[in-house]
């Protein structure tokens, strides 16, 4: 029922996108032929099956690269235990994606194109032929995608890789537009000239029916016939990859198992101590997370790519501009620490462990795992600002980053925000509505009181800039530092107590949503 | 939970039995210090829950039957994290740490990340971490769920020698066969209230019910469970 309603809604909101990109490219899809007939008829077959190509790589990777699948990867590996034949479940599933709303909107664009190719109203069908083939290949195709995915999934290091990799995609893809604008753009019309020239493309299957319409349209019977041909045997070879996936996903031969790179390793929680064990068990459970991971090396692509915007923009960065960037880097300390345990949360509180001693292996931990980020931002610094800065900005960040781990620790206690299990709705529950922009407003008043807090700190370690006294920094730094580590000490012995009053609240919280 | 108050005696195997939703679980986790109670007081081995939560801690062992452990982490890795949690020192918990994956039968699996194990392997890793501080009172939620016959007679065997070396025993299970071959001492609740405490003969005493009586006849009868009898309409 919730998945009907979520379904008619989306409808509701696509609907109207839908009719207007419907319109626009078939439009588009119209002048653009006509057009190219017009300038160099040549130009026409190359550039068609340019753009299938890359229309049907795109939609093939869509789950991987949006997150978005274009259409359905039907499960039919649930429907096996019914005495159906294999392909007819995977001709149901090609079926129930031909009436799916995208593909129904690519319709009328495939007509006007056809009506484009067409040099006699007779050559009409066929062309139309052709185009439905690359359309019926397009959707074949993305259903062995989605069945190898599908496949992986089930292997959980495959996922991970996956979920790893995405990030990253997504990261890289998110900076495409920047990077196209400063000197990317040339490359890629160079590449784009050097496959169209050479018709490189005419080996993608997504072409082969749009190549046959080329034909049919110039009433070419021959090659109609045989693009048409191979179109058809491609989609079904497609169809036949899909049944033989499902069988094999349905045996459990493409499920998990075998052994994993970690196994006969013989690991020992090598850190001293109780702090020492809970920070290397955070450590390690990060590093194994692909999520975790992924944010871990973003942290350091960040602040590449701010040096390379400003390399391109600026000459450098003024001391004040250092001065606020160490401040601002300094106060990402929240980690919500407790509301990303989840259910381990149960775990670390059965521990008979003094909480102080909780709050501060979690607050190492997210020291470590920004330190990549911090460290590439010094290495950052280094270029764009003078050196002779640098300790008093690595005081400064790190003044500021004691006191917000001690006021984080607050937040997380008293206003934990629930990670959502895998497979789960990740915008539900405290993260949503009002509760989620609660949290976020909660976390702005934190970070001000950081900046607030922590000011006198980082002053008192720039006081010697000012002064035009750089012998001072050896007072004034560890002055500095000594002050917001008494900060940060008040701030968790304070955190401890509240721990201790609410640790069952905080559970029931946590377990109740997680 | 509705005035629930009972007293178990050091070395006991205590069975907590009821039907689905009746509290067990609830009643574990406010014994452990996961959940608060709305009123009253718990005192386990002298120690009073509310003030010394952590000395608590220091002598329980718990097997939840929800099973959260850190799936990132290798079965090896969380022994000898819960090791080091308990204050063992590093050469102890390994030592521990190999015998315990030994003794059930994890060897092979140590070096796998949690997330990849079955519900059985699960299960032992989250016992064995129970085990590792030689705890003197063990909460079990369900512990022969989703393990195997053979692992299941190791896992009894153990929770009996324990038992008998004064390690007190506070288990449920919906299997009543095993509750009543384990248990010395029962007690049966029913929507959050407690219907029967005692031996099973004293329970059979108490409700008159024959001496032959099972376990599970007792409790059905306590529990007023409707067990329906008729056929579906169209097996036949």
């Amino acid at each position: 029922m919730a998945r009907a309603r979520e379904r008619a809604v989306g409808l509701a909101l696509l609907l109207p996108g839908l009719f207007f990109s419907s319109v626009f490219g078939s439009f588009m899809a119209y002048a653009g032929v006509r057009g190219a007939e017009a300038h160099d008829p040549e130009l026409v077959l190359p550039l068609l099956s340019l753009i299938a190509t890359g229309v049907g790589i795109s939609w093939m990777l869509s789950p991987l690269v949006a997150g978005v699948s274009l259409s359905e990867s039907h499960d039919v590996s649930r429907l096996l235990h019914f005495p159906l034949p294999l392909l007819t479940l995977v001709a149901a599933s090609l079926v129930g994606n031909l009436l799916q709303p995208v593909v129904l909107a690519a319709l009328p664009v495939l007509a006007s194109l056809s009506l484009a190719l067409s040099r006699s109203p007779s050559a009409l069908p066929f062309a139309l032929a052709g185009s439905l083939l690359s359309l019926l290949f397009l959707l074949a195709a993305a259903q062995v995608s989605g069945l190898v995915l599908h496949g992986l999934s089930r292997r959980r290091r495959f996922q991970d890789l996956a979920v790893f990799l995405v990030i990253g995609l997504g990261f890289l893809m998110s900076m495409a537009p920047i990077v196209l604008f400063s000197g990317g753009a040339r490359f890629l019309g160079r590449a784009v000239r050097v496959l169209v020239a050479g018709d490189l493309v005419a080996l993608s299957p997504f072409a082969w029916g749009l190549r046959a319409a080329v034909h049919a349209g110039r009433g070419e019977a021959l090659a109609f016939v045989g693009w048409a041909a191979a179109q058809a045997a491609a989609i079904v070879a497609a169809a036949a990859i899909s049944a033989v996936l499902i069988e094999r996903i349905y045996r459990g031969e493409l499920d998990l198992g075998g052994r994993g790179q970690e196994e006969g390793a013989r690991a020992v929680m090598v850190l001293p101590g109780r702090i020492g064990a809970l920070l290397e068990k955070d450590l390690r459970v990060a590093w194994r997370d692909p999520a975790t991971k992924a944010t871990l090396f973003l942290s350091c692509a960040t602040p590449l790519f701010w040096l390379f915007v400003f390399t391109r923009t600026s000459g450098g960065l003024s001391p004040v501009g250092l001065l606020m960037l160490s401040m601002l880097v300094g106060a990402s300390a929240f980690g919500n620490a407790f509301g990303l345990e989840g259910r381990g949360i149960a775990l670390l509180f059965g521990f008979p462990v003094e909480r102080w001693r909780v709050l501060v292996a979690k607050n190492l931990s997210g020291f470590a795992l920004r330190l990549p980020g911090l460290a590439t931002l010094l290495v950052m610094g280094s270029l764009l600002a003078p050196p002779a800065l640098l300790p008093a900005a690595a005081t400064g960040a790190l003044c500021t980053f004691l006191v917000a781990a001690g006021s984080d620790n607050y937040a997380s206690i008293l206003f934990p925000m629930v990670a959502a299990r895998p497979g789960h709705n990740p915008y539900g529950g405290s993260a949503a509505g009002s509760r989620g922009l609660g949290a976020a407003a909660l976390g702005a008043l934190f970070f001000m009181a950081t900046l607030i807090v922590a000011a006198p700190f980082v002053f008192l370690a720039w006081v010697p800039m000012w002064l035009e006294r750089p012998l001072l920094w050896i007072l004034s730094l560890p002055l500095a530092l000594a002050g917001a580590g008494a900060v940060y000490a008040m701030l968790v012995a304070g955190a401890a107590r509240v721990l201790e009053r609410r640790e069952p609240d905080l559970l029931q919280r946590v377990l109740g949503e997680a | 939970m509705d005035h629930v108050s009972f007293r178990v005696a050091r070395g006991r195997f205590f069975g907590f039995l009821g039907p689905n939703g009746a509290g067990k679980s609830t009643t574990i986790k406010m014994l452990t210090g996961l959940l608060r109670p709305t009123e009253g007081e718990a005192v386990i081995e002298g120690h009073p829950l509310e003030k010394e939560l952590l000395a608590v801690k220091r002598v329980i062992g718990m097997l939840p039957e929800d099973l959260p452990l850190y799936e990132r982490l290798t079965g090896e890795e969380y022994l000898h994290f819960a090791g080091r949690m308990y204050g063992l020192s590093r050469e102890e918990t390994r030592k521990r740490t190999d015998e315990l994956l030994a003794f059930l039968s994890l060897e092979e699996e140590r070096g796998k990340l949690i997330v990849d194990y079955s519900q059985g392997m699960r299960k032992k890793t989250a016992l064995a971490a129970a085990l590792i501080h030689s705890p003197r009172v063990l909460f079990l939620d369900e512990p022969l769920n989703g393990i195997d016959p053979i692992s299941g007679r190791v896992v009894t065997d153990l929770l009996r020698r324990l038992a008998q070396k004064g390690v007190t025993m506070f288990f449920t299970s919906h299997v009543l066969d095993v509750a009543e071959r384990l248990c010395d001492e029962v007690a049966i609740i029913d929507r959050g209230r407690l219907v029967a405490q005692g031996t099973l003969e004293q329970i059979r005493a108490q409700r008159e019910v024959g001496q032959d009586a099972t376990l599970e006849d007792v409790f059905l009868k306590l529990v007023a469970a409707d067990v329906r009898r008729e056929d579906l309409s169209w097996i036949g």
